[in-house]
């Protein structure tokens, strides 16, 4: 199990960045891309998804996948049910979803996949960091870490101080080991 | 067809003689149970079989998991259906998936709703069942479904849903005549693996 923000890569291009994170983020369309590669060399059948819109380029990219059944679920917790169910029945998939909707799948994950173990990837999008205009998202996103690790979740954080060149090699490496 | 309205008349059905019901009509077909009496009624009136996937405490996930595993062997010949045995709480706590079965359409789906109107385990607390026209609602998200009243029509329409292509969701008043079960509280890894294991012999 694990889950991957990207970290303010949602930011308006126009909104004010320090220096120091300005410097060392990749682009967006890089993390985008990377995550992209990650996700292409797990060859999902299915993509579960939730709106994003830091992950947008990325569920473009497997709406419009020929061999790849993109669909959304109406909340997080529906979507840990039918990925644990298409697990057991030997599909690959995954979930992209973002990190505010944290909150509404705790119980699912701690009593059915962590449980049973049913391994599964879920990529989270990074919103409450920097570049986030909504106040009320800091009231959950910024408690995420927390809230996984008490959960008992394993997780792997993609931002800044991650070189680019090892974000698809992460991606690939958390399912693989899921 | 009809909508799913509730009659007056008094629930003969009790839930154990439906849940026989169910497993002889799909002895070798995966079946999802929900948590609670389901389980543990279920155990007492045919045993732990390896082709049910017991929920022992995910509540509103059981018919979710279920679609997940017809939408995943939709394509594998040795799997005629999948079955969830849900109720009217659990199936409540996550309404929301019957629009998600409706937008995947799983032919080989069937929710069976054994809907007692009350959390039973927790002392009969009632549900917004009463109110609720599942039959209806399951029709307008694009499911095939039914209101299934007494012993005879739950074999019948269990026939139905076994020959005709679903999605579907078959509602199935039951009683609230609990018999003394004892606790089930197996270990889940266990669970997952026996029913893994049945699923791969099945599939091979």
């Amino acid at each position: 199990m694990a889950a991957d923000g990207v970290d303010g890569g949602g930011a308006p291009a126009s909104e004010p960045t320090p220096a120091a994170v300005q410097a060392t983020a990749p682009a967006a369309d890089a993390r985008s891309a990377a995550i992209i590669a990650g996700l292409e060399a797990i060859q999902p059948r299915y993509v579960l998804m939730l709106p994003s819109g830091t992950l947008r380029s990325i569920l473009e990219h497997f709406l419009q996948a020929s061999d790849v059944q993109t669909f959304p679920v109406p909340r997080e917790e529906e979507g840990i049910g039918i990925l644990s169910g298409l697990v057991l029945a030997g599909q690959r998939a995954v979930m992209l979803i973002q990190d505010n909707g944290i909150g509404n799948l705790i119980t699912a994950l701690a009593t059915f996949p962590q449980a049973y173990h049913v391994p599964m990837l879920i990529v989270v999008s990074r919103r409450g960091g920097l570049g986030e205009p909504n106040s009320i998202i800091h009231m959950v996103s910024g408690r995420i870490e927390a809230l996984l690790e008490a959960a008992g979740f394993r997780y792997f954080q993609l931002d800044g101080r991650t070189p680019i060149e090892a974000w698809t090699s992460t991606v690939v490496r958390a399912h693989e080991y899921a | 067809m009809s909508g799913g309205a509730l009659s007056d008349a008094p629930v003969e059905l009790q839930r154990p003689e439906a849940l026989e019901i169910l497993h002889r009509a799909f002895p070798d077909q995966p079946i999802v149970l929900t948590i609670g009496g389901t389980i543990r009624e279920m155990v007492a009136v045919c045993g732990r079989r390896p082709n049910h996937l017991p929920m022992l405490d995910s509540m509103g996930l059981a018919t979710p998991i279920g679609l997940g595993l017809a939408v995943g062997l939709a394509d594998e010949p040795a799997v005629e259906r999948v079955i969830v045995a849900d109720g009217d709480g659990s199936l409540l706590m996550g309404f929301s998936v019957l629009t998600t079965i409706g937008l995947l359409r799983p032919r080989k789906l069937i929710v069976v709703l054994f809907d007692n109107g009350v959390y039973l385990a927790t002392g009969g607390q009632r549900t917004a069942a009463a109110s609720t026209d599942f039959v209806v609602a399951a029709r307008a998200c694009g499911l095939r479904s039914a209101l299934i009243q007494g012993a005879a029509a739950l074999e019948a329409g269990l026939q139905t849903a076994r020959t005709e292509d679903g999605p579907w969701l078959l509602r199935v008043p039951v009683g609230t005549v609990a018999p003394p079960t004892p606790f089930f509280n197996a270990d889940p890894v266990v669970l997952r693996s026996d029913f893994d294991r049945w699923l791969a012999a099945k599939r091979a």
